[in-house]
Formats: C-alpha cells, structure tokens, sequence
C-alpha cells in the first residue's frame, strides 16, 4: 500500500510542476505590459518604470523568475491581490468557505435525491416512472444553469416571494462574525434567532442550481448501474432465498451498484468547481468562483493566476485522495497493471 | 436473376442496421429530428427570420411575446430593449452556437485522433508527455481554465472556440489512445505488422476504424458541452462579444429585466436547453446503437 500511495503521488508531481509552468507563463502571455497591467500607470519615466521592474524581478532572467516564482510558491507565497492589496491567499482561504459550503449542499442535494431516484427507475424498469424519471435526469444533465438560476429567481424570488435572491445571510438583520466560515455552523454559534433559518433560505437556490447536473449525471449513473447488478448471480441467489424485493435491492444490490457511482461523484467535484463560476455570479454569492470573475473585470492577474493555481492544486489533491480511497477499498486497483 | 438473389439475400448494410437499432429509441429519433430542425433554422436564418437580428425598432422597444397580453403579430416572440426582434435573434443565435459545437467538435476531434494515436502507438516518453499535459487541463475545472484562456487571449468568438477545443481535448485524447491501446494487442493487428504495413497506415486505416463507435458518441456529446460552455462564456462577458445575437451573451443582457421583461431573458435560454437537450437524446441514441457493450436496457 505505501508503495502504491509513493507511486502515485510521484505521478502527481510533475503534473503540478506543469502547473506552475502555465500559471508562470500565462502572466507574461497576458497582452500589454505587465507593469502597465499591474500599476494602471502609462507614460511613466524611465528611472520609475526600471525601479518598478527590479522591484517585480522583470529585470531578471526569465529561467531565474521561474524559479523565484516556484520558490514563492513553495514556501505558499501565490502573489498579492494589485487591487486589495493582500496576499492571494488570505482572500482565497476567506472566500473559500462559502464555496465549499455551497459545493458540499448541492452534492449532498444530488446524491440524496439522485441516488434513490436511479434505484427505483432501475427497479421498475421501462415503467412510465422510470421513463420520466429518465426524462427529467436528462433535462438535468442539459440545463444550462445560468438560465436555470435566473428562472428560479423569477419564479421562488421574484413571483413566490419565497427565497432571497442574493448573498449568504441578511446582513441587515444579522450579524456576521466568521469563525469557521461555514455560515450553517457560523449562524448556531453565534445564537442570533433565526438566523439559521435565513442562512438556508439563502442556500435553498443556490444549491439547486448547482445540483441539477450533478443530480442528472447520479441518477443516470446509478440506474445503468444497479441494472447491470441485477443481472448478477448474487442477485438471483438472495431473490431464490426468498428474500423480499426491499432487502435485494436496497442492501445486496446498491451495495455493489453504488461503486461506479462514488466514482462518478468524484469526478463530479471539478464539474461542481466550474459550476460554482456561474451559480456564485447568479447569486452574488462571496465564494471563489465569484471573485476569479470579478478579478478578469478588474485585470487583477496576480488574483487570477494564484486563484486558479489554488483550484487546480486543491483538484490535483482532491483526485490524488480519491485515488488512494479506492485503492484502500478495492485491492484489485492498488496490485493491478 | 442469381445476381438478384445475392442482394436479397446480403446482410443488411451498416449504415441500415445502424438506423435499425437506432430507430428502437423514441427519445433518440425525437432528438435527431428537432437536430435537424435546429440546423436547418442555422443554415436558412436569412430567410426564415423575419428581420435583421441587428435592426433596432425604437417605437417597440420590450415588447412581450404574442400569446402574452400586449403582444404583436409583427413580432411574435416580442422585442429586446433595444426593440430588436426576439425571434430573428434567436434563430441566428442558432447558427453561432451550432458554429461553436461543431468547430470545437471538428478540430478536437483531429488533434484528439491524431495525439490519441501517436501516444499509443509510439509509447515511452511521447506516450508519457502527451498524458501528462493532457492530465494538467483535466486538473483545472473546464470553466474556470476556459476563463484563464479568454483572459490571456481576449474574449471574442473564435477566440471561445479556441478556448472551449482546449479545455475539451483531453477527453478526446484520452479516449482514442485508450481505444487504440486495446486494440493494438489484438490479431488484427499483429498480422498487419507482420504483412508490413507501415505505421501511418496502421494508425489510420486499420486501428482507428475500429476505434470509431466510441468516438462518434464522444463528439456528439461533445457538441453539446461546447454549446453550453460557450453560452455559458457568453454569459459571462467572455465569449461572443454584443451586439452578436448569441444566445448566452443574450441571457446576460437581459438579466436586469427579469421582472420587468422576463420574456427577453427566458426565450434565449430555452433555445439553448432545446438544442443541448437534443443533442444528448441523439447522443445516447448513437450511444445504444453503436456501442451495444453500453447499452443502456
């Protein structure tokens, strides 16, 4: 086992090292100069723009700023917001949380609603219900989500007056004080009344939309999926023991049908992450998806390039764990080739 | 009159046998069509639009659709604040998005065939190298990355496409040298290089026919992503550039008129989950059809 995880995480490695190449690069393909980007300033004399540029390193080898760059980096320097002026991130890691609480609610949305939908459709295969149900996961998994958002809006928002249309909690009625981030939690601490309430108001939308593909690719993953399994011999065996439709299917067969699913639900997370860009624009939610939007609108690329290097390490990670677990599970994978 | 026998007697071809289990699936038949209808509404915009999707009729600006009260006959689906006709917008915006999906189809599946083959074939260091670069644009979630893209290089049409082809090769890719890899173990194979076929030829003509089922599934499903991507770039501010009537870019302007004109913001979005819906019917039809291991019942 500690020769599978080595393996596999030296595979990761020049993955990363790619990483901060094209992060590194990207800045200086960027058209127009990057002290004219980064400073907003034109026309500026010479003996400024030279300090300037030693002050940035732009006056060193370029080889040698790759390697202050992946220096910086490894000692978790990912550069300075030109427009707030804080490390890159101190704003990630505050914006962080609103995300991935946003990204944890529409997954646990589309496995607890996707997950049994997918098994009584393969249950009751080529009924109207498994038809419909077929149906509307395929709309789902179609659903252009910015569309999808602005609807619900109109309909729960606008005409129903049902849910807030945006941000995380009234912040005209409640106080904000951020200990974990998490404003499910965040809200119980701080013992305002109600005020746990209002955050799930606030979540209600925000988590549909974001779940809906993730909810469609579920349940089509788990009705393929739970077919294939009750075509399997074990299957007959516990029907010819006489045990009832419920246990067979809910307990002997899930258990085997859900594996391509969890597997699925992993690869869901970097869909989720492209998900959050737009949902979090929709709702004017604070999360990271939002910002790196923002930060194309006000040209802030040290944001950009140290956000994306953030997102696509935490990607890089998050799959390289996912790896290990099925490993863990399934022996098979961490012996195999 | 034996030559008439042999023919009726021949298997039925491929294409008909292909069409045989693909007319099974209702949904697929129903997408294939509407597909058809959408295509030819691109192809034939100009005639069939009643305006020009840029003439702004500024007596009528936000009016509604017919069936609502206050509609107009001139305008069946209403006017956008600028008074520009919905219905001719929405019916070129079909032919910018279908554009966009097939660019982005036809060009990564190319390089996707062509990078999918090399890697297989050559193995080692090329094999390695191309994985590995292909492996770090899947670390980056496809939107956010599209962005990074748009951002160097400017947001403007070809450049989504450009944009949406990079972060979709890696599929591609990935796809066909797995294909190729198990295919190359077979018979087949080791008997056309012991025949002394050369290895373009190999590549081309006796693995990739052989890979094909898998693929036409993928680019079909591909041109819906690279619709929706790109409607979603749109949306954004960061792909088709106003006044384009694209149908993401649309959706954005009307954004600020969801109470006053929803009208304006819905028509573009449902054009899109009409086509894109469409496509992935047609798609798990090409699926069921061409790929029985995948069968879905």
């Amino acid at each position: 086992m500690i020769k599978y995880l080595l393996k596999r995480a030296a595979l990761t490695l020049p993955t990363f090292i790619a990483l901060m190449f094209v992060t590194f690069t990207m800045i200086r393909l960027v058209p127009g100069d990057p002290i004219e980007v980064r400073r907003g300033e034109r026309g500026i004399s010479p003996e400024r723009l030279a300090e300037l540029r030693h002050d940035m390193g732009l006056d060193q080898p370029v080889w040698k700023q790759f390697l202050d760059y992946v220096w910086a980096l490894l000692h978790g320097d990912f550069g300075t917001s030109i427009v707030s002026k804080t490390p890159i991130t101190t704003e990630f890691f505050t914006l962080f949380p609103a995300t991935l609480e946003l990204g944890l609610c529409a997954m646990l949305f589309a496995i607890v609603l996707g997950v049994p939908a997918g098994v009584i459709a393969a249950a009751k295969r080529g009924s109207v219900y498994d038809q419909s149900m077929m149906g509307v996961a395929l709309v789902g998994y179609s659903m252009p989500i910015f569309w999808w958002g602005l609807i619900l809006i109109l309909f729960m928002s606008n005409t129903l007056h049902l849910t807030p249309v945006s941000g995380r909690v009234d912040l005209i009625k409640y106080y904000y004080h951020p200990v974990t981030g998490f404003l499910l939690i965040d809200s119980i601490i701080s013992g305002q009344k109600g005020a746990f309430l209002d955050v799930v108001r606030h979540l209600i939308l925000p988590t549909i939309v974001l779940g809906t593909v993730p909810l469609g690719v579920v349940a089509r993953m788990t009705r393929s999926s739970m077919l294939e399994v009750l075509e399997e011999d074990y299957v007959r065996t516990a029907r010819a023991k006489g045990l009832s439709n419920f246990r067979v299917i809910g307990y002997h067969a899930l258990r085997n049908a859900l594996i391509p699913v969890v597997t699925v639900i992993g690869l869901q997370i970097g869909t989720l992450l492209a998900g959050t860009v737009l949902t979090e624009t929709i709702f004017s939610w604070p999360g990271v998806g939002h910002w790196l939007v923002q930060s194309i609108g006000r040209r802030d690329y040290p944001a950009l390039q140290g956000g994306i290097m953030l997102i696509a390490s935490l990607v890089i990670v998050v799959n390289f764990l996912i790896d290990m677990l099925y490993g863990l599970i399934n022996p098979r994978i961490r012996h195999g080739r | 009159m034996a030559a008439e026998t042999l023919v009726f007697s021949a298997p039925p071809g491929a294409l008909l046998s292909f069409w045989r289990s693909f007319r099974e699936n209702r949904g697929a038949v129903i997408g294939l069509a509407v597909v058809c209808l959408v295509v030819f509404v691109a192809i034939f915009a100009d005639f069939l639009a009643p305006y020009n999707p840029l003439e702004q009729f500024r007596n009528v600006t936000k009016l509604p659709p017919v069936w609502v009260e206050g509609g107009n006959w001139k305008f069946p689906l209403g006017t956008d604040p600028l008074g520009r006709d919905m219905l001719s917008r929405i019916l070129f915006g079909s032919r910018i998005s279908l554009f966009i999906g097939l660019s982005v189809m036809m060009v990564t599946a190319v390089l996707g065939i062509f990078l999918g083959l090399i890697a297989a074939f050559k193995g080692g260091l090329v094999d390695v190298a191309i994985i590995r670069v292909m492996d770090l644009i899947l670390a980056i979630p496809s939107l956010v990355l599209a962005i990074l893209i748009i951002a160097v290089i400017g947001p403007n049409l070809t450049n989504t496409i450009v944009a949406i082809t990079i972060v979709y090769l890696p599929r591609f890719v990935r796809l066909v040298r797995a294909s190729a890899l198990s295919e190359l173990s077979k018979d087949y194979v080791t008997a056309a290089r012991v025949a002394g076929v050369g290895q373009w030829r190999l590549m081309f003509s006796t693995v990739l026919p052989n890979c094909m089922a898998p693929l036409i599934v993928q680019a079909a499903l591909g041109i819906s992503d690279a619709i929706l991507e790109a409607a979603g770039l749109g949306f954004l501010g960061l792909g088709a550039q106003p006044p384009t009537p694209e149908w993401g870019s649309m959706l954005a302007d009307a954004r600020d008129l969801i109470t006053s004109n929803p009208w304006v913001m819905a028509l573009p979005g449902i054009a899109i989950l009409i086509t894109v819906l469409a496509i992935n019917l047609m798609g798990d039809g090409l699926r069921d059809a061409l790929d029985p291991r995948l069968r879905r019942s």
